[in-house]
């Protein structure tokens, strides 16, 4: 943490965030704030069927409606578009991959899968018209389950496949079967994680603009990654990237969701291709809803040694992907089955993983990118264990910790863990949460009828990702320029989602080149005005964009303190840039503001700099350590540079006639390497903890017979309130990572899983005297309710 | 179609524009409104009560008059018996209660919302108006089934009359899955010096159950006491549809009713305030 006699703007300070009082006033410009003259509004025509052929659509009426300048069907759309290239293809990794389209052709496989869309002078209108396109299927019968999927006879999403498996991936080293069979004890279990999602406040939404004369395009767009939209859009529409501009300026709250690869991205950029005219599309809420987050069912078995050891963990995880898709939502499962071993020092492990395709809509991109169902389910392992063994769940983690001094140290399933202190983390929350003390209140209480539970839940959170040959990428760049004003240009291809990841490389570069922060200005989500980059994902913006800006911030400071030295007549090691100031460093006195040797450089090149290039712009890559693509002797790559870590405590109070579950506390200790600014992290572990809780306990997505999505608003879709969810309290452990620029770890996606773990193992701990063992999440009071009921007839 | 508008300055003006029974009644439209925007509900016309004068909580000889308009506000500022204290649980906040009302959540008939329960407990009787007529029909009768009442498509609900309670004491339970759903089951108790408690379960079937409950002799922690509510609940419910929801299955709302039903005795016995 910061001295306390740093100011807030220092690498380490809470500065608040720099657009907080623009968003607050209602000031900020998102997408939909966008209004270019003449521009016109899409509605999308969605499948009413789980599957089916398309037989005909009808567009005579929806065409004379008022207002209307296009109906487009799909037949039409594939005429003038290929289809959107994924973000990570299946193919690459061994899988069955289907082509994506903006518009379905000739079949459809989810219900609200898009197969027409109407362009109108009004959203009214459009929403009016979009109803009247008449669309004729031959209903063909469909699966909603993913265990069902995988039965020989079922209904399959795509023909040209053997079956609905995206693809079968196995993981682990070791030789389990030996270990288990060496095992004190050896306990099993199903677990089922329900299908929650993302919800950001603002919908996603696309604004494009096709200038006729000049061949281009310009789209504001509600997205993460607009390096990566505009390759898209240039591949599935054909033309040059130069000619494509993306701005994603402003987005309010993204989760992963906002990564690209939705049909409806191409699909807006063409409605406004073919009309000549700026289109925008803006996604209901219930469409917003259709997006899944996560589906799995996990069957483990662990072996133990009484001493409460881990040696072996086999799992087999059906994941449930909905229907396939561009965006690298599909790929996340493969990160449940890599994280499953934790910070848990299991020598054998052997995880088999079936990505599974269903006729519900796609499980798109989501905090916690799939880790938080290994935490999930390792967790409730562990405290299953601990139960068999009659040993305290917290004594069983420390036992199984992988110690401070063994990193790096790398997983069974390949995970090369950078740092940690994990001991450290259960004393911390032990401490903070009051362990011993409601350890000692339980027995009490239970007399008098009351249900008190703790729980806790480790996570590991390996961030900052790299694919070959993907968009996923774990580099990324920065501009640092500064004008002859001394004023500062950040120009990065990290985007912010709303996070405060502007502030933070603000902070970083007001503090590498001297100058206060106000001087800096931040330019990110501009594909005509950024360097080429990924934005954001896998907690990557402090890490590569943080780490990139440094690196130009300090090539540029270098070049101020050179001319700033020869104006001051000493050696260039004698001068030191802060404050604005470049000065001599014992002799404070004798100084130059920032903005003059700027000037100085910028318009009497030849007169003072002599042999110096007067530029003062650095555009830099930043590429952290720890990353390795060689395969090892067991074929395993190391895509992660940095693991955070986070211990959660999770106090729980249950009322057993009716199921419901009240939260009374939540701590989480956490640690992600150096904190750039703490106050953002926290924001972070917050709203991860908040999404966590909410999945664990109320959101759920819940589909009829016939595959509509029933849950399809905020009064069906339970998000956590205000009152549902306890003071979320934070304590710090800071184990700087060796193999970033900082110190620094991702930190934005830690405490979904942690939350859910802790949640449900409190909620384990709270109705231990009736026998009740959790198999799932979300915890509603109907599934507490019969959970008890369960345990009672046993 | 852009539905034809009106806003009545009067009881008979409103009454004269839904004569035709095509007419869709806009109270504080927080239900109606969202349903148009999102095509659940089409209307030739649309009646606006907002200018007919229908607000307000006026006390008479037989009883409290509750207007139609009368917004969850309102009735908190008011302090009328029992529905003062449930709309300040109302879930949408004071946007909501700014502006919906207790007339509008009887006559929308959600099985799975805080009015109708609390209406019957009270023995309220619904005062409704057409161009023909007045009639008064008591909240027992008014509601018939999920999101179906009793009113015709030509009336208005003008008022809801609430019996004086004399020194009867009152009870209040919702229970919700989380802070934002829907209640799930809901109970009111009126407890009339001298006689068995009356009870009504609200959300557990499509319209609102009335159990007639003993007092309990020992507390309402007394086993034996909670079997004979848990009976009696489920005797009342036995007779009744059930309903299900999105949130919450029949057999859940069943299975929970009684305990919800027992809190809200003990409420309205002071045991736990
Ligand atoms: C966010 C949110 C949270 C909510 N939380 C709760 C909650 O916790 N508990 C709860 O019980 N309810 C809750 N509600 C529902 C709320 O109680 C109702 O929306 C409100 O009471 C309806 O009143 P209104 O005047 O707005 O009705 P409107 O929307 O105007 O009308 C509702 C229906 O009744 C008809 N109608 C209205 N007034 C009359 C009349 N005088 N005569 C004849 N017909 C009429 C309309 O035609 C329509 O069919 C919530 C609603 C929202 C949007």
């Amino acid at each position: 943490m910061a001295a306390p006699t740093q100011p807030d703007s220092a690498i380490g300070g809470s500065a608040r965030k720099r657009d907080g009082a623009a968003l607050l006033t209602g000031r900020a410009v998102f997408v939909d704030d966008h209004q270019p003259t003449g521009m016109l509004h899409a509605q999308v025509v969605r499948s009413t069927v789980a599957h089916g052929r398309i037989l005909s659509v009808d567009t005579a009426a929806a065409e004379a409606a008022p207002g209307v300048r296009l109906v487009l069907t799909g037949r039409r759309a594939a005429e003038s578009a290929g289809p959107v290239p994924y973000f990570i293809d299946p193919a690459a990794r061994g899988g069955n991959r289907t082509d994506i389209r903006c518009l379905q052709v000739d079949e459809v496989v989810y219900v609200g899968q898009p197969v027409a869309a109407v362009v109108a002078e009004t959203r009214r209108q459009a929403l009016d018209a979009a109803a009247l396109v008449a669309v004729e299927y031959e209903v063909l019968p469909h699966v909603l389950d993913a265990e069902e999927a995988m039965l020989p006879d079922a209904p399959r999403l795509y023909p040209e496949w053997p079956g609905n498996v995206v693809m079968h991936n196995r993981y682990g080293t070791g030789d389990t079967d030996a270990a288990l069979a060496a095992a004190d004890v050896v306990v099993s279990g199903e677990l089922r994680i329900g299908r929650s999602t993302t919800s950001p406040i603002e919908p996603r939404g696309y604004l494009a603009s096709w200038n006729a004369a000049e061949g281009k395009l310009t789209v504001h767009a509600s997205c993460q990654n607009p390096h990566q939209m505009r390759w898209m859009l240039a591949t599935s529409l054909g033309l040059d990237e130069g000619d494509i501009r993306i701005v994603t300026a402003k987005v309010g709250g993204s989760f992963g969701l906002k990564m690209q690869g939705h049909p409806e991205e191409t699909l807006v950029a063409l409605l406004s291709i073919l009309t000549g005219a700026p289109v925008k599309w803006i996604e209901d809420r219930r469409e917003t809803l259709m997006a899944g987050a996560r589906q799995q069912v996990h069957r483990f078995t662990v072996g133990a040694m009484a001493d409460g050891r881990i040696v072996a963990l086999v799992d087999d995880i059906v994941a449930d992907v909905g229907a396939l898709t561009a965006q690298a939502g599909w790929a996340m499962p493969n990160m449940s089955a890599t994280t499953l071993p934790s910070g848990y020092l299991v020598p054998d492990c052997r995880i088999g993983l079936d990505i599974v395709v269903t006729n519900k809509p796609p499980v798109n991109a989501a905090r916690g990118f799939g880790k938080d169902a290994a935490h999930f389910v390792m967790e409730r392992a562990v405290d299953i264990v601990a139960h068999e063994l009659g040993l305290d769940p917290a004594e069983v983690r420390r036992r199984n910790f992988i110690p401070a001094d063994r990193f790096p140290h790398r997983t069974s399933t390949g995970l090369n863990i950078d740092s940690g202190d994990f001991v450290g983390l259960l004393d911390k929350v032990l401490d903070e949460v009051g362990y011993a003390g409601i350890r000692a209140r339980q027995g009490g209480l239970r007399h008098r009828g009351r249900y008190l539970g703790v729980g806790l839940g480790f996570e590991l959170t390996p961030e900052s990702s790299d694919s070959p040959g993907t968009f996923v990428s774990g580099f990324d760049t920065t501009t640092v320029r500064m004008s002859v004003t001394g004023m500062v240009t950040v120009l990065t291809g990290v985007t912010s989602p709303g996070g405060g990841n502007d502030t933070g490389i603000a902070q970083i570069v007001a503090t590498e080149l001297g100058v206060p922060m106000e001087w800096v200005e931040l330019v990110q989500g501009d594909t005509d005005r950024c360097p080429n980059g990924f934005g954001n994902f896998s907690g990557r913006s402090m890490v590569v964009g943080g780490g990139s800006a440094t690196l130009a911030a300090r090539d540029v400071r270098d070049k101020l303190a050179l001319l700033g030295s020869r104006m001051l007549d000493v050696p260039v090691d004698r001068v030191e840039v802060a404050d604005g100031v470049v000065r001599v460093v014992d002799d404070h006195s004798r100084a130059l503001a920032v903005p003059d040797v700027a000037r100085a450089l910028l318009t009497r090149a030849f007169a003072v700099a002599d042999g110096i290039e007067p530029v003062l712009e650095s555009t830099r890559a930043y590429k952290p350590g720890n990353i390795d693509h060689v395969p090892d002797e067991f074929g395993r790559i190391q895509p992660y540079p940095t693991y955070s870590s986070s211990l959660h405590a999770a106090v729980v109070d249950v009322d057993v006639e009716t199921g419901k579950v009240v939260l009374l506390d939540y701590v989480m200790a956490h640690d992600c390497g150096t904190m750039i600014n703490p106050a953002l992290v926290e924001g972070q572990a917050r709203g991860a903890v908040a999404m966590g809780l909410g999945s664990a306990l109320s959101e759920q997505l819940v589909f009829g017979e016939d595959g509509t999505l029933l849950s399809d608003r905020f009064k069906t879709y339970l998000l956590p309130r205000a009152g549902d969810v306890p003071e979320l309290r934070m304590v710090h452990q800071v184990t700087p990572s060796p193999f970033t620029m900082h110190g620094n770890k991702g930190a934005g996606e830690a405490g979904v899983g942690g939350a859910q773990a802790a949640v449900a193992n409190a909620v384990e701990d709270a109705l231990a005297a009736l026998g009740v063992r959790v198999r799932g999440v979300p915890l509603t009071p109907p599934a507490v309710l019969a959970l008890i009921d369960e345990a009672a007839a046993r | 179609m852009t539905p034809r508008y009106s806003a009545p300055r009067d009881l008979v003006g409103v009454t004269a524009a839904l004569a035709d029974g095509d007419g869709v009644v806009v109270g504080g439209g927080t239900m109606v409104v969202p349903d148009m925007t999102h095509g659940r509900t089409r209307a030739a016309a649309l009646v606006d009560l907002s200018r007919a004068g229908l607000a307000g909580v006026t006390a008479g000889a037989d009883g409290v008059v509750v207007g139609a308009m009368t917004t969850y506000t309102d009735l908190v500022e008011a302090g009328v018996p029992l529905l003062s204290s449930v709309a300040t649980g109302i879930t949408g906040g004071p946007q909501i209660r700014n502006r919906g009302t207790a007339g509008g959540s009887a006559c929308y008939a959600n099985p799975a919302s805080d009015v109708p329960a609390c209406l019957v407990a009270l023995d309220a009787r619904m005062r409704l108006a057409s161009a023909g007529g007045k009639r008064e029909v008591p909240a027992a009768g008014f509601f018939l089934g999920g999101f179906r009442t009793a009113r015709r498509p030509d009336e208005v609900l003008a008022e809801v009359v609430l019996p004086q309670l004399g020194n009867a004491l009152l009870g209040y339970v919702k229970f919700k899955l989380a802070e934002s759903s829907w209640p799930i089951v809901t109970a009111a108790t009126v407890a009339v010096p001298g006689t068995a408690l009356r009870v009504v379960v609200g959300g557990a079937a499509a319209v609102p159950v009335v159990v007639a409950v003993d007092r309990p002799s020992a507390g309402s922690g007394d086993p034996a006491w909670r079997d004979h509510v848990r009976e009696a609940v489920h005797t009342a419910l036995d007779a009744a549809e059930p309903w299900s929801d999105v949130l919450a299955p029949a057999a859940y709302r069943r299975r929970i009713a009684p305990a919800i039903a027992a809190r809200s005795a003990a409420h309205a016995l002071e045991e736990d305030r």
